[in-house]
């Protein structure tokens, strides 16, 4: 497997206090990567820099072994790094309807406007949501607006597919049914997957692998199932000590 | 395409930000500092030299206006705000919405309707409703429902968990406290802002007997055909209004900064008792019949039998067009400037508290500042720049540097509740950045933008002061003409030309509520 994004060193820094520091790590093709940890550890943040909407100060990354970003500097911006990212708030623009919000997402990509149109109600109606295209974000409930959200994010073809907190705000069912759902899609796709979560029941579904995030850097990492059968960090020694209560 | 401006522009830092800061404020300022600077080389003697003498005088007699007009308003406004943020009762919304429109009117209105009510009320000229008793109280007809609607959005920063805290507590009189104790200081510093707006109006002092130094001002441009004398009167003003205002701005600013973001806060909620459901309405009533009702009654009296319908149509017909365009082209250039000034502010807390701090001192500056400076501009400029420093487009840019901090806070309140994801999805996404503008953010702020920019015309017709000193010959306004005409036109002339003022102000405002309601239903 060769790796699909590569990052070394990564450091950023509010004022001279460091959210992380020399964080190194590696997704291979069609990996399923789980990015754990406390709350205000700095996963959203990581995330963003993969992204490109931010730029280290410290650290570079590689996509498809191409430098992105350097320090202080995004050389490739986010819409040429093939991926696409589902926002912990969703990111859907109000004003726009579904099928719009979808159709902006696909703006830059250089096909026609018919094939465009095709493709964003192809995703919506893979989302489950093709008969809500006319409405706006407002009309559709949180879990119309997750599917929309990841309609967009998957119309683009994305290589990567990147999710910050993408379910923190759901109820247990609905994020189980979404869940469920996302893996269907995400193998349907072939896609290689990122997902910041706090929650390590997330990571267990979608992902293979993990990451922990704590106190500026990184804790452990490797297959989600070793992690968890010997736990270092804060976030998975928490988890695994939970009772079983059924 | 890595050249492009990147869709999440105004989310990133940058010099831009500051840059863009400086250049929008040193506009604004041109006029004042080409006065300061320029006109006035060896004068900070001879401005010395007013303070002992009578413009000194007029310099108290403000300070005495401000003083009481502040305290009578933060008294008034600061109760019926926190009943009106906490209460529900009938009519409600429209007695706020009554409310608002006195903000919305030239003070020398008011003025007239209150000297006209004199006779009314059996007052002598030298009465309750003259000399300073009578200004203050027509500058609180302004500084009432300042206070009001600044208590009623600081109460939309408390949570509902905090108000159930304190009804757990101590009951209703122990939420109304509780309440007051958090809103005062807003509230205070809106009365005092009322006040330092006080400073820089001409109108009530001289219509009521009582002239401050804005009038000195005034008299010595208007009348003495005093150029030199106006400016160094009125660069001593501007010293002591900016150093009253300032400390306000300080305080204000932080506090303004946090309320225009959006909070994740569940607000009060209206609750429904017996006691507020009569104590409600009467209050607002009250004040209504106060603050607009009387100074209206006033311009009604003389119309009795004798409303001169003719004189009326024919003034409002030859001043209408030139009123429309001065508060048309003003409301434009200040939504430029406004929204720039908002989006290089961001979300900086530094960068907003600064911007907010410019704010208050341009709204509190007299206005006669920019208007002298312009002048001088205009004198030493040469004849090509004529369409700029000489004409109606002179008279609306004034306007607009004056008026256009309203349009930035209300676009500093839009962009603060735009959630910074949106343009992240649009740089993952790769649209541009004017697609994201007219796709995303424009939709958004309009009809924040719109409301503002009604405002700004609203009070860009209502102004006299700029225009009076700037207009084009034969280009007035309606407010100016009223000025002009009211200290020897027949009393029935003058109401009939006020109601008329107030009857548009008001029609104004309703379409403008109407075309921003349907434009959010619509979107």
């Amino acid at each position: 497997m060769t790796a699909l994004l590569e990052a070394q060193d990564l450091g950023r820094f509010f004022g001279n206090q460091p959210v992380f520091q020399s964080v190194t790590l590696a997704i291979q093709t069609g990996q399923h990567l789980a990015l754990l940890g406390s709350s205000g550890g700095g996963k959203s943040t990581l995330l963003r820099l993969l992204a490109g909407l931010d730029a280290p100060e410290q650290g570079r990354i590689w996509i498809d072994g191409k430098l992105v970003s350097e320090p202080r500097r995004v050389l490739v911006p986010p819409h040429q790094r093939g991926l696409a990212m589902v926002f912990q708030d969703l990111a859907l623009w109000p004003a726009l309807t579904a099928l719009e919000n979808v159709l902006l997402g696909l703006g830059q990509d250089g096909s026609a406007r018919r094939e465009r149109i095709e493709r964003a109600k192809d995703a919506l109606e893979k989302c489950r949501v093709g008969s809500l295209a006319s409405r706006k974000p407002a009309a559709l409930s949180i879990g119309q607006q997750q599917r929309v959200a990841l309609a967009r994010a998957l119309a683009v073809r994305p290589k990567l597919l990147l999710l910050d907190e993408a379910f923190a705000s759901l109820d247990l069912p609905l994020k189980q049914e979404l869940m469920g759902e996302l893996e269907q899609l995400v193998g349907q796709f072939g896609l290689t997957l990122l997902l910041v979560t706090h929650d390590p029941f997330e990571a267990c579904v979608l992902c293979t692998h993990a990451l922990v995030l704590e106190g500026g850097g990184v804790v452990e990492q490797g297959r989600l199932s070793d992690l968890l059968a010997a736990p270092v960090s804060r976030t998975l020694q928490a988890f695994a000590r939970q009772p079983r209560l059924w | 395409m890595n050249a492009m401006i990147r869709s999440d522009i105004l989310e990133q830092p940058g010099k831009w930000r500051i840059i863009g800061i400086t250049t929008g404020f040193l506009i604004v300022a041109t006029p004042a500092l080409v006065l300061m600077f320029v006109t006035t080389g060896a004068v900070p003697g001879r401005i010395g030299s007013l303070i002992g003498g009578a413009f000194g005088w007029a310099i108290l007699r403000s300070l005495a206006v401000a003083s009481l007009a502040a305290v009578f308003s933060l008294a008034v406004g600061l109760p019926a705000g926190i009943v009106a943020a906490l209460y529900d009762f009938s009519a409600r919304r429209l007695l706020l919405g009554l409310l608002a429109l006195p903000l919305l009117l030239p003070s020398f209105i008011q003025a007239i309707g209150l000297s006209l009510l004199r006779p009314v009320l059996g007052l002598s000229a030298d009465g309750f409703l003259s000399g300073l008793s009578g200004v203050a109280l027509s500058f609180a007809l302004f500084g009432i429902p300042l206070v009001l609607f600044i208590t009623l959005a600081s109460v939309r920063g408390i949570s509902r968990s905090q108000v159930d805290a304190a009804r757990l507590a101590g009951g209703e009189w122990h939420v109304v406290g509780c309440v007051a104790r958090s809103v005062f200081s807003a509230a205070a510093l809106a009365g005092a802002l009322a006040g330092v707006l006080t400073l820089s109006d001409p109108g009530p002092g001289q219509i009521l007997g009582y002239n401050g130094a804005a009038a000195e001002i005034l008299v010595s441009f208007a009348s003495q055909y005093d150029f030199a004398l106006a400016t160094r009167q009125c660069l001593l003003l501007a010293g002591v209004v900016f150093v009253l205002s300032l400390p306000v701005a300080l305080r204000l600013a932080p506090r303004l900064a946090t309320g225009l973001l959006a909070r994740d806060v569940t607000p009060v909620p209206l609750t429904r008792n017996r006691a507020a459901s009569h104590a409600g309405p009467a209050l607002l009533l009250g004040l209504l019949v106060f603050i607009l009702v009387l100074p209206l009654a006033g311009f009604v009296r003389p119309l009795f039998g004798n409303f001169p319908v003719g004189r009326v149509a024919q003034e409002v017909a030859r001043t209408l067009g030139d009123t429309l365009a001065y508060g048309t082209m003003a409301g434009l250039l200040a939504v430029v400037l406004g929204v720039a000034l908002a989006a290089c502010a961001g979300r900086s807390a530094k960068m907003r508290i600064g911007v907010l701090c410019g704010l208050v001192l341009v709204l509190a500056a007299p206005p006669s500042l920019g208007a002298l400076g312009w002048i001088h501009l205009a004198g030493v400029s040469p004849a090509s720049l004529d369409p700029v420093l000489r004409s109606m487009f002179t008279v609306s840019l004034a306007l607009a540097l004056r008026f256009f901090p309203i349009v930035t806070l209300f676009a500093m309140r839009g962009l603060g509740t735009v959630s910074p994801s949106w343009a992240g999805a649009a740089a993952v996404h790769g649209v541009s950045f004017p697609k994201f503008v007219q796709k995303v953010l424009a939709p958004w702020l309009a009809p924040a933008v719109l409301m503002a920019a009604l405002l700004v015309v609203l009070l860009a017709t209502a102004d006299v002061s700029s225009v009076l000193l700037l207009h084009p010959p034969g280009r007035g306004s309606l407010p100016l003409a009223i000025f002009t005409v009211m200290a020897n036109a027949p009393e029935s002339l003058v109401g009939a030309l006020c109601l008329a003022y107030v009857g548009g102000a008001a029609g104004l405002l309703g379409l403008g509520w109407w075309l921003v309601n349907t434009f959010k239903t619509k979107s």
